[in-house]
C-alpha cells in the first residue's frame, strides 16, 4: 500500500539564525524541539522517536536535547548523509511509524558552524590520489569544477549564476528571520565579489551560521487533530548514484549535472503526479551551480538551458516555478537539507509571508549529498497542503 | 610555531601499488582483467561486477577535463600557494585523475588542454603525479 498522504508534518520549531556563540548545539536543538512541540500543541511525552544529524554541521550529543525537553523516546537514530539527509530522515520517520516502532517522530538539525569552526570538511573522495596532497579541500572545489565544466559545455555565464544569488537574496530581504534580511546585493556586487574557488565567488557559496530546527512527523489522522494544518508527505525518493570519476563514460556526467532522475522517479511515482504539478520548489543550494544543475536533473529545463531559465526570472514569485522562496542556504541560513524542508512546509501552510506562493498546493523539496568525484546522493520529498 | 606540513597521500594496502609505481615514475590505473575497463579508483568493475582487477601502466598523456583555482586558503599549509589549481585530467586511456597542472600559469589552463604526467618527488618516500602542458 502506498504511503502517500498517510503521514504529515505537524510541528515546526526554528531558533534564530546567525551567530549564536552563547548556545551549544544541544541547547539550540532543545529550543527548536520545544518550539516544534508548542507549534503542534504536543508535549514531550507525545514523542517516541528522535532522529538527528551526525557528521558535518553537527555536534549534537546523542540524547541530551531529549532530556532537556522531557522526551523519553525509545527510538533514537543518528543519520549522516551530508546535504541529502533531511529527506532521508523523512523516509526513516515514515518507515519507523509504518512498521510500528513509534508514533510521532521529531527530526532535529542543529548547527554551530559560525561560532564553533574547525569541524568543517577536510579533503574528500578519490581512492588513490588523496585530494589533500593536491590541495583539494572542502566541497567548494567540487562545485567550482562542476561550474567550470558546465560553462565550457553550455556557455553558462557568471551573470546567470549571479541571477540565482540575486533571486534568492531578494527573497531573503523579505524574510525578517533570514541571516541576510537587511543586506541587499546587486549584480555589480556579485561580479566584483572576491573569488573563493574560481570560477565561484563569495555569493556562489552558502552561508555559515548557527541555528537549529525541529520538525515533527506523525500520522495524517493524528496531525489533523493538532493545532496546525497538516502538511502531507506525498512521496520521497533516495538515490545513491555511486559513480566514480574514474569510471568512463557515464560517471563524468556528474561534472555537468547531478544525477537525480531515480530519486525523482521514486518520489513522483509514489505521489502519482508529475513535475508539472509542482507549484513551488525548494532545491538544495549549497552552491548556485547545485541549484542550477537540479533544474535539469528534475526535468524542469532541458540540458544546458537552466542558466537562461534562471536569468529570465523563472524562480521568482510569478515566474514559471517559484523556488527557494526564503532565500534558503545562499541567503536565509544553512541548516543543511533542513533549510529547504522547513521552507517547503511553511509554503504549504501559507506561512511564507511576503514570499508566499499564492494558492500553492504541492511543493518539491530536494537534497544532495556527496561529491561529484565519488558519487552523490540525490534525495527529494513531495509535500502537499 | 611548528611548521604545518602539507598532507601526504594516505598509502593503504589497496592503493600501495599506485604509489610504488609513482615512485618508479610510472603512472598506473586500476583495470578489469575481464573486460579491460580502466578506473582511477580502487573499485570493482562496474561492467563485470567482478573483482578481477589489476594495475595497468598508462601513457600519462591526457587532456584537462575540468579545473578550479583556489583564491582563498582552506588549509594553512597551502596558504603560500594561493592561487593554485586543482585539476581533473582525462587520461587518453579513459580514467579521470585528480592532479595539479604545473609549468603553466593558472590563467592559461583551459578545458581540453593537452597535458602529460610529470613526477614530483616530494619526499624520499612519496612521488606525486602532476601534469604539465604539451604541444
Amino acid at each position: 500500500m502506498s504511503i502517500r498522504d498517510k503521514y504529515a508534518f505537524a510541528g515546526v520549531g526554528l531558533t534564530r539564525l546567525g551567530k549564536i556563540p552563547d548556545m551549544t548545539p544541544d541547547e539550540l536543538a532543545a529550543q527548536a524541539i520545544t518550539l516544534a512541540l508548542e507549534d503542534a500543541g504536543l508535549s514531550g511525552k507525545d514523542i517516541d522517536g528522535y532522529i538527528y544529524q551526525g557528521g558535518i554541521g553537527g555536534g549534537l550529543s546523542d540524547t541530551l536535547p531529549l532530556h532537556m525537553t522531557g522526551i523519553n523516546a525509545p527510538m533514537v537514530w543518528q543519520v549522516a548523509s551530508l546535504g541529502s539527509y533531511a529527506n532521508v530522515m523523512v523516509a526513516m520517520a515514515v518507515g519507523a511509524i509504518e512498521s510500528g516502532l513509534c508514533n510521532s517522530v521529531v527530526l532535529v538539525h542543529a548547527a554551530s558552524a559560525a561560532s564553533r569552526r574547525g569541524g568543517g570538511m577536510g579533503p574528500m573522495g578519490m581512492g588513490a590520489s588523496t585530494p589533500g596532497a593536491y590541495g583539494w579541500y572542502g566541497p567548494g572545489a567540487t562545485a567550482a569544477c562542476m561550474a567550470q565544466r558546465y560553462m565550457h559545455l553550455y556557455g553558462l555565464t557568471r551573470e546567470q549564476l549571479g541571477s540565482i544569488s540575486l533571486t534568492l537574496r531578494e527573497y531573503a530581504n523579505k524574510r525578517p528571520e533570514a541571516v541576510m534580511y537587511d543586506k541587499e546585493i546587486t549584480m555589480d556586487d556579485y561580479l566584483n565579489a572576491r573569488m573563493v574557488v574560481e570560477p565561484l565567488c563569495l555569493y556562489d557559496f552558502c552561508l555559515v551560521n548557527d541555528g537549529a530546527v525541529a520538525l515533527i512527523i506523525t500520522s495524517a489522522e493524528k496531525a489533523r487533530s493538532l493545532k496546525k494544518p497538516p502538511v502531507y508527505i506525498m512521496g520521497y525518493g533516495i538515490d545513491h548514484s555511486l559513480r566514480v570519476a574514474g569510471q568512463s563514460p557515464e560517471a563524468i556526467h556528474h561534472f555537468d549535472g547531478f544525477v537525480a532522475e531515480k530519486a525523482a522517479e521514486q518520489a513522483f511515482g509514489t505521489a502519482g503526479i508529475t513535475i508539472k504539478d509542482i507549484d513551488v520548489a525548494e532545491f538544495y543550494d549549497a552552491f548556485t551551480i547545485f541549484l542550477l544543475s537540479q533544474l535539469e536533473s528534475y526535468g524542469i529545463c532541458g540540458k544546458g538551458e537552466a542558466g537562461a531559465f534562471v536569468e529570465a526570472g523563472n524562480l521568482k514569485l510569478g515566474g514559471q516555478l517559484p523556488a527557494n522562496t526564503s532565500g534558503t542556504a545562499l541567503s536565509w541560513g544553512y541548516l543543511m537539507g533542513f533549510t529547504q524542508l522547513t521552507e517547503g512546509i511553511r509554503q504549504m501552510r501559507g506561512e511564507g509571508g511576503e514570499c508566499q506562493v499564492k494558492d500553492a498546493e504541492i511543493c518539491l523539496v530536494t537534497g544532495l549529498g556527496g561529491m561529484v568525484d565519488n558519487g552523490s546522493a540525490a534525495t527529494c520529498c513531495i509535500l502537499r497542503r | 610555531m611548528p611548521e604545518i606540513k602539507k598532507q601526504l597521500p594516505a598509502i593503504t594496502e589497496s592503493n600501495r601499488p599506485f604509489w610504488e609505481a609513482a615512485k618508479r615514475h610510472d603512472l598506473v590505473v586500476y583495470g578489469c582483467s575481464g573486460c579491460g575497463t580502466l578506473y582511477s579508483h580502487v573499485t570493482v568493475c562496474v561492467n563485470c561486477n567482478q573483482p578481477r582487477m589489476e594495475w595497468v601502466k598508462v601513457s600519462g598523456k591526457g587532456q584537462v577535463f575540468t579545473f578550479c583555482i583556489y583564491r582563498q586558503s582552506f588549509h594553512p599549509a597551502w596558504a603560500g600557494d594561493i592561487p593554485y589549481n586543482v585539476t581533473y585530467v582525462k587520461l587518453d586511456e579513459g580514467p579521470l585523475v585528480m592532479t595539479n597542472i604545473v609549468d603553466c600559469k593558472n590563467e592559461d589552463i583551459y578545458i581540453g588542454m593537452p597535458v602529460a604526467v610529470v613526477f614530483d618527488d616530494i619526499s624520499d618516500k612519496v612521488t606525486l603525479p602532476r601534469f604539465k602542458p604539451v604541444s
